[in-house]
């Protein structure tokens, strides 16, 4: 797996400062990466390659005497089976996404912007951070019936079951818990385009509409991109959201399924098959949304 | 010459019309943010089914007072864990011409991109059938290898922004290795190094997922209580009081660090 | 007693040679200066000597002791840096001892000699401040006694002024030239500012890509440039082509006489030089006179040329004139009155300047 570098652009990069240290020896350098190194390769990198080998077995024969029977089959069954539920993970997952761009975008641009107050905003963005559990626990008391969200539901004529146990109230939970990721990427992005820029569109002739369209959406292209997909990448490993808000359907996502055919249900292959997509899925967009960040998360 | 007509000042000003819509905006969105624990806030006061509060809170300190030091104790030691790893390789990283740096370093950030389900559930199989050792220790383990990119990421940040010339200097002076990191950088990182022990705590003290899986029975920490009752007890006010104590341990955390350093110190991570 | 000895050291950083061949001995006492464009190598050559940068070839001794794979630490130099790389964290006090304090000397002593180094440096009474709460000029200065106080055995500039503006450097560099002649302290002293290296030095080393282009006092390169690099780089920008035909005279009035397309100057004698050579004649923009046409040049102005003005370019306290002699322009910096009335000059002047520095043409 080549994550290639977008992140790690900056890294020892700038060879004004970084002189080579012919002194220091290679054992010594190698030794000082050695423990995260190892603590990756062994907690990580291993048992992935584990839980690969094991997608190839059946049901829970990696435990049979006779060693385990090797086939192909988890991955036929997953497309028959449990297409469904890749389709509703990524349903939900692009869903957040794009809740995420079109409410990101004008806060991050207000925040880079306009707003002085920029702490205390800081301070309360850290709430959706504690937890995507937390989160969801206490939507779940407003959206309740007799909860506080009653007389706004009652105001647009929405039955409560409209949005708990259903859909919306998954999807706004998770969008929840992935903003401040999606405003940091876009407000990175934005907090490196000159102002001056858009005071110039501006003498031009341009309404704001224009200057958007042509002057700061394509500056900040990559940092939009880059969050977009960081936001997928993260939200299709949503867990806590569709269990505690949604419906049986919205709970057939892939991380709670694998819980529930590994830990409760010890099939073993079919568990780690689903790990396998699931790894594939948020691989491939982490992929591009590293190449796309051209360094942001590093600076 | 003639004066032309003087433009009148409208009264409510597009300018002023959009800075209102802006703020307003910024503090809705502020609200949904703080929303969910209000609400946690809330139910854990009311007095619902008869109790009060204050009898929640002391009802959830008393009863999950394991499920808390459990998770103080957890954390503090994947912090250390963290620790010791992160600054060897930040330094390695960051001064040393290693070949291939750059997909070292994006090697050792993949794990935050992972799901947690997955990181779980590869651990939890790799604990069951191939590493046998105490299973406290490998739910540690896990912690660590889940969070230490967020520690990593600062200290590599704040030692490119310190200039070589401080080591040089120190070095010339007569300092060796060791009393260079000591007396010189270790000092200079530490905010940097402090943002990334908050972000690692707030991960780590509120992680129920990746703990879900590779739990040993014995061992059950806060967030996963959490979890568990929501689960299977619905919603408690009990329940809600102890989720209300983590998070507000955790934003004490954080208004802690503010105080202290500022937020600047964050750059590179997720707090813009 | 120290000496610093560099024998051909060279370094190279993959196929660039940052520094090529170095030679250079410095005597104990003496403050050397290397002087050169950035990028010439002269910084690259003093951090060999700190032990910073490892030669790929060569060696650096000190007095006889050579310490080419020595790290700094053990070496006692004294290094200070473009910026004063105060501990930022520390006391200015605590930054003056912290050299003394690694060594482990007692509390006592390294206080004790931290207030005797801020007496020296001027800034007795202000151990307790921390760095940000000093002016830059003290910085440096506390960036000379944190060197000082562990009695190096060589004192390593990295052009230590830069950093600074102008009214502070010109202070700041004779209280350097000061505290070296006082501790008698071998130094080194990179710079890429003439006038500085010229104030102070012993001696001058003029680098050029890696190379030593001349090493000599400050006369010997000011009179006497070796290379037509040397004699560009120390302004001398007005060159003219020719053929030595001739000599007269004998110990300081010796001359070589050059014939410089159909005009006859007289130039400085050199040994390495002999009729028939194809040589560099230069001379300073501001050490050329400007004259009426039938102007009477001064005692010492050796050298007589017509020309006519081409350009005139005011720049405020100098004028720059731009004068065609028979096909080639020399510049003169004109200054005081004359600069005013230059002007309204017409065409025809007469150029009058004292002997001419020669450089062998390069091939």
């Amino acid at each position: 797996m080549t994550i290639a570098a977008g992140d790690a652009r900056d890294v020892g990069a700038a060879p004004a400062v970084v002189l080579p240290r012919e002194r220091v020896s290679r054992w010594r350098q190698a030794a000082m990466l050695a423990p995260a190194a190892l603590l990756a390769l062994l907690f990580l990198y291993a048992p992935l390659a584990f839980i690969v080998d094991m997608s190839f077995t059946a049901g829970s024969s990696f435990l049979a005497r006779a060693g385990p029977t090797y086939t192909t089959e988890n991955y036929a069954t997953i497309v028959d089976r449990y297409l469904p539920n890749i389709l509703v993970t990524i349903q939900l997952a692009l869903l957040a996404t794009i809740v995420n761009l079109i409410f990101g975008f004008p806060f991050a641009y207000i925040l880079v912007r306009r707003v002085r107050y920029r702490d205390i905003v800081r301070a309360l963005m850290v709430f959706p951070m504690f937890g995507a559990l937390y989160v969801a626990f206490g939507l779940r008391f407003i959206l309740l019936p007799g909860g506080a969200a009653d007389p706004l539901l009652k105001l647009l004529g929405l039955p409560n079951n409209a949005i708990l146990f259903n859909l919306p109230a998954v999807v706004f939970a998770m969008a929840i818990f992935t903003f401040p990721f999606m405003v940091m990427s876009i407000g990175t992005a934005l907090s490196n385009v000159d102002p001056t820029l858009e005071e110039a569109a501006a003498c031009l002739g341009a309404r704001p509409w224009q200057t958007f369209r042509r002057v700061v959406l394509p500056l900040t292209r990559s940092g939009v991109v880059a969050g977009a997909l960081m936001v997928f990448g993260w939200s299709v490993g949503t867990f806590a959201e569709p269990l505690l808000l949604g419906s049986i359907k919205e709970q057939r996502t892939l991380a709670w399924t694998l819980y529930q055919r590994g830990v409760v249900g010890n099939d073993y292959g079919m568990s780690a098959t689903m790990g396998i997509v699931l790894l594939v899925l948020a691989f491939v967009v982490t992929y591009f949304s590293l190449r796309y960040s051209r360094g942001a998360l590093v600076e | 010459m003639s004066a032309g007509v003087a433009a009148r000042r409208p009264r409510l000003g597009a300018r002023r019309l959009a800075a209102l819509v802006s703020h307003g905006y910024i503090w809705l969105c502020l609200g949904l943010f703080v929303l969910p624990f209000i609400a946690l806030l809330v139910q854990s006061l009311g007095a619902r089914g008869g109790t009060s509060g204050i009898d929640n809170f002391s009802a959830a300190i008393g009863s999950f007072a394991d499920n808390l030091w459990w998770s103080f104790r957890i954390t503090a030691l994947t912090l250390v864990i963290d620790l010791a790893v992160c600054l060897p390789a930040a330094y390695a990283l960051v001064r040393y011409p290693l070949p291939g740096k750059r997909l070292i370093f994006s090697l050792l950030q993949l794990p935050l991109y992972v799901p947690g389900a997955v990181i779980g559930l590869s651990l939890l199989l790799t604990y069951t059938f191939v590493y046998r050792f105490d299973r406290s220790l490998g739910l540690v383990l896990a912690m660590a290898v889940g969070s230490f990119p967020l520690m990593l990421t600062p200290i590599v940040v704040a030692l490119k922004d310190l200039p070589i010339v401080f080591e040089e200097a120190a070095e010339c002076l007569g300092a060796s290795r060791w009393q260079i990191y000591r007396k010189v950088v270790f000092p200079l990182i530490g905010p940097g190094v402090s943002a990334g022990l908050l972000l690692c705590f707030i991960i780590v003290f509120n992680e129920y997922l990746v703990t879900l899986f590779v739990h040993p029975p014995t061992i059950e920490t806060a967030p996963l209580r959490v979890f568990n009752l929501v689960r299977t007890a619905g919603l408690a006010p009990t329940t809600a009081a102890l989720a209300v104590v983590m998070q507000v341990v955790s934003f004490l955390a954080v208004l802690l660090f503010f105080r202290i350093f500022g937020t600047r110190h964050f750059r590179g991570t997720y707090i813009l | 007693m120290a000496t610093v000895h560099l024998a051909s050291i060279t370094k190279r950083y993959g196929d660039t040679a940052a520094v090529d061949d170095v030679t250079l001995d410095v005597a104990d006492g003496e403050l050397v200066t290397l002087l050169g464009p950035s990028g010439c190598g002269k910084t690259t050559t003093l951090r060999m000597i700190a032990g910073l940068v490892e030669p790929t070839s060569g060696h650096v001794f000190f007095g006889d002791r050579d310490v080419t794979y020595l790290p700094p630490r053990s070496r006692n130099i004294g290094f200070v840096f473009q910026t004063p790389a105060l501990f930022p964290h520390l006391t200015v006090a605590d930054n003056i001892g912290f050299g003394l304090s690694v060594k482990g000397s007692p509390k006592a002593a390294v206080a004790s000699r931290v207030d005797e180094m801020l007496a020296m440096v001027g800034l007795a009474g202000y151990g307790a401040r921390l760095p940000a709460q000093l002016s830059g000029g003290q910085q440096q200065r506390v960036a000379l006694a944190r060197v000082l106080a562990t009695d190096p055995t060589v004192l390593l500039f990295d052009e230590p002024l830069s950093a600074l503006d102008r009214n502070l450097r010109d202070t700041l560099k004779y209280s350097i030239l000061d505290l070296q002649r006082r501790t008698g302290k071998t130094a080194i002293y990179v710079t890429h500012d003439q006038s500085e290296a010229f104030a102070i030095s012993d001696r001058i080393v003029v680098m050029n890509a890696g190379r030593i282009e001349q090493i000599g006092t400050q006369t010997d390169i000011y009179l006497r440039p070796a290379t037509p690099y040397v004699a560009e780089f120390i302004g001398a920008n007005n060159g003219l082509r020719g053929t030595i035909t001739g000599s007269d005279g004998s110990g300081d009035s010796a001359r070589w006489v050059v014939d410089a397309g159909g005009r006859t100057l007289r130039g400085l004698h050199r040994e390495d030089l002999a009729v028939g050579q194809s040589v560099i004649a230069y001379v300073r923009p501001e050490d050329i006179t400007l004259l009426d046409g039938a102007g009477v040049a001064s005692d010492g102005q050796e050298n007589v040329i017509d020309g006519t003005i081409d350009r005139v370019i005011f720049e405020g306290p100098t004028a720059q004139v731009r004068v065609d002699v028979g096909g080639r322009e020399l510049r003169v910096d004109v200054t005081g009155n004359q600069r005013l009335t230059v002007m309204q000059r017409d065409g025809r002047v007469r150029l009058a300047f004292g002997p001419v520095a020669l450089i062998p043409a390069p091939a």
